[in-house]
């Protein structure tokens, strides 16, 4: 697994804060995206549509729905990024 | 069963709320201004506008509010205004009652329309798109979201008759607390500002094109030299009530509805007559119980377009005779179309609750074909008991409202 740096952890949070209105003290790696952020399926579709154009690379939209946690979102950004660059 | 109103809220290019509006109106006050904006537009000659002032949504949670176009975020507001004018809770405070809600708009949100098929042909496709985008251009998207931010469980319908819409809302609301199906109706209707809706009568030669560099002298309706109408942006909604509901929760009614009534005009689009206006004008008074002289004034629905001006002129002179005072607010406010019945509702109630009575603004000469009624050119001090308020829409949907003092 590839593992997320300051640029993307700190890309991620603004587009949390900016799009989804999340307060910054909530902006954990271990906070669960529906329980703690509010989050539901609407936002997962928009997430990956705003990702996509923060990072400027796809992302793997069936793992995306996977993920329970801004860490697991953290990861996928750096996995598609590397992706990307490879 | 009388049906009383109790509530008001508007977002309007003169202000928050029907007061302040009113107030504005009252100083003889303009929403219009100069939109240098649509001057790269091809194809269009009129770039006047009234936006609609600023509004405040940080209050709506961000969950109801990322399904809300500017339309509907306004129609929200304005329903948060009326229910706290009705001194009526959202939510279980409305769902434990008999409501209906019928709010709704001439079409969903131009706006995200422009974003979204701009997106659609870049990319060829879906991509990229967001998943709420559909909720802001569907054809309910103002009743749907202003049912999510009330947290409104219950009837709701989704008037679209642009123009007409928020009248068709009321005579609906009207008819079903008289009916004894409802005990409380909230009606009304919003829409926004976009270069589609002045090219749409710019194209057929009804949007204002001679007073660009002076913007606050358009519209003019009724005027020798008006040329069109001047488009505009707001919500208007109304809380409707039976007088039982009304005793028992002890609140203060701010006017009676009196009757209303539709009637279809389907011989032409875009081309109203006098004699489908007079019609409905004439069906509103038999529905009422009234005749012509019961009625004070006259709130007509003038845009200060050269046909309709004149045919609403007439149908008013042949229902009402020539003494029946006459006014329209569109000189000061725009059309707002979707919006512009409730408020004007709301102006009618305000005018009788103060006494006075509005002037058209920009009227100077009255033109031809527009003589017949008395207009009314400065504001009139006159105790009024009972008002008559007409909008008609595209596709000949006609509409009037009888509104009574209490």
């Amino acid at each position: 697994m590839t593992e997320a740096g300051p640029e993307i952890i700190d890309q991620v949070n603004q587009l949390m804060r900016a799009e989804f209105e999340i307060p910054r003290e909530k902006l954990q790696p271990t906070s669960s995206l529906k329980e703690d952020l509010g989050l539901d399926s609407l936002d997962a579709v928009d997430m990956l549509v705003y990702l996509e154009e923060r990072l400027g690379t796809k992302l793997d939209a069936e793992r995306l729905a996977q993920v329970q946690t801004l860490g697991d979102v953290y990861l996928l950004a750096a996995a598609s990024l590397s992706r990307g660059q490879a | 069963m009388k049906v009383f109103v109790t509530g008001m809220g508007a977002i309007t290019s003169l202000g928050h709320g029907s007061a302040t509006t009113f107030a504005a109106l009252v100083r003889g006050e303009s929403g219009i201004r100069a939109m240098p904006e649509w001057r790269t537009l091809n194809g269009l000659h009129s770039y006047v506008a009234a936006p609609a002032v600023d509004h405040d949504v940080s209050r709506i949670p961000r969950a109801v509010r990322r399904s809300m176009s500017r339309m509907s975020e306004m129609a929200a507001v304005a329903s948060h205004q009326a229910l706290a004018h009705a001194d009526l809770q959202a939510g279980g405070g409305l769902n434990e009652r008999r409501v209906l809600l019928a709010v709704g708009s001439t079409i969903g949100s131009p706006q995200i329309m422009e974003t979204y098929f701009r997106k659609m042909f870049e990319k060829n496709g879906p991509e990229g798109q967001l998943s709420t985008s559909f909720f802001k251009i569907m054809s309910h998207s103002v009743a749907a979201n202003v049912a999510a931010s009330l947290d409104f469980n219950g009837a709701l319908l989704s008037p679209n008759a642009a123009c007409a819409t928020s009248t068709q809302a009321l005579i609906l609301g009207w008819e079903m607390i008289r009916s004894g199906s409802y005990d409380i109706v909230i009606a009304g209707g919003a829409d926004e500002l976009h270069s589609m809706s002045v090219a749409t009568f710019d194209i057929v030669q009804a949007a204002s094109r001679a007073y660009n560099d002076r913007p606050e002298e358009s519209s003019r309706p009724f005027d020798a030299a008006r040329d069109g109408l001047v488009v505009s942006e707001g919500a208007g909604v109304v809380v409707l009530e039976s007088e039982s509901s009304v005793c028992k929760r002890g609140v203060r009614p701010l006017a009676e509805i009196l009757g209303g009534a539709y009637w279809c005009d389907s011989s032409h689009m875009s081309q109203s007559s006098a004699a489908t206006m007079a019609k409905v004008m004439q069906l509103t008074l038999e529905r009422a119980g009234l005749k012509s002289r019961d009625v004070d004034y006259v709130n007509a629905h003038a845009t200060g377009t050269v046909h309709g001006d004149a045919e609403e002129a007439k149908a008013i002179g042949a229902v009402f005779g020539e003494k029946i005072r006459v006014s329209s607010l569109k000189g000061h406010l725009g059309h707002s179309f979707a919006a512009c019945g409730a408020i004007e509702a709301m102006a009618c109630i305000e005018m009788m609750n103060a006494e006075l009575l509005l002037p058209t603004r920009n009227l100077r000469e009255v033109g031809a074909g527009c003589e017949g009624v008395t207009h009314i050119r400065e504001i009139s001090p006159s105790p009024t008991r009972r008002i008559l308020s007409s909008n008609f829409a595209f596709g000949g949907l006609n509409t009037s409202l009888l509104i009574s003092k209490v």
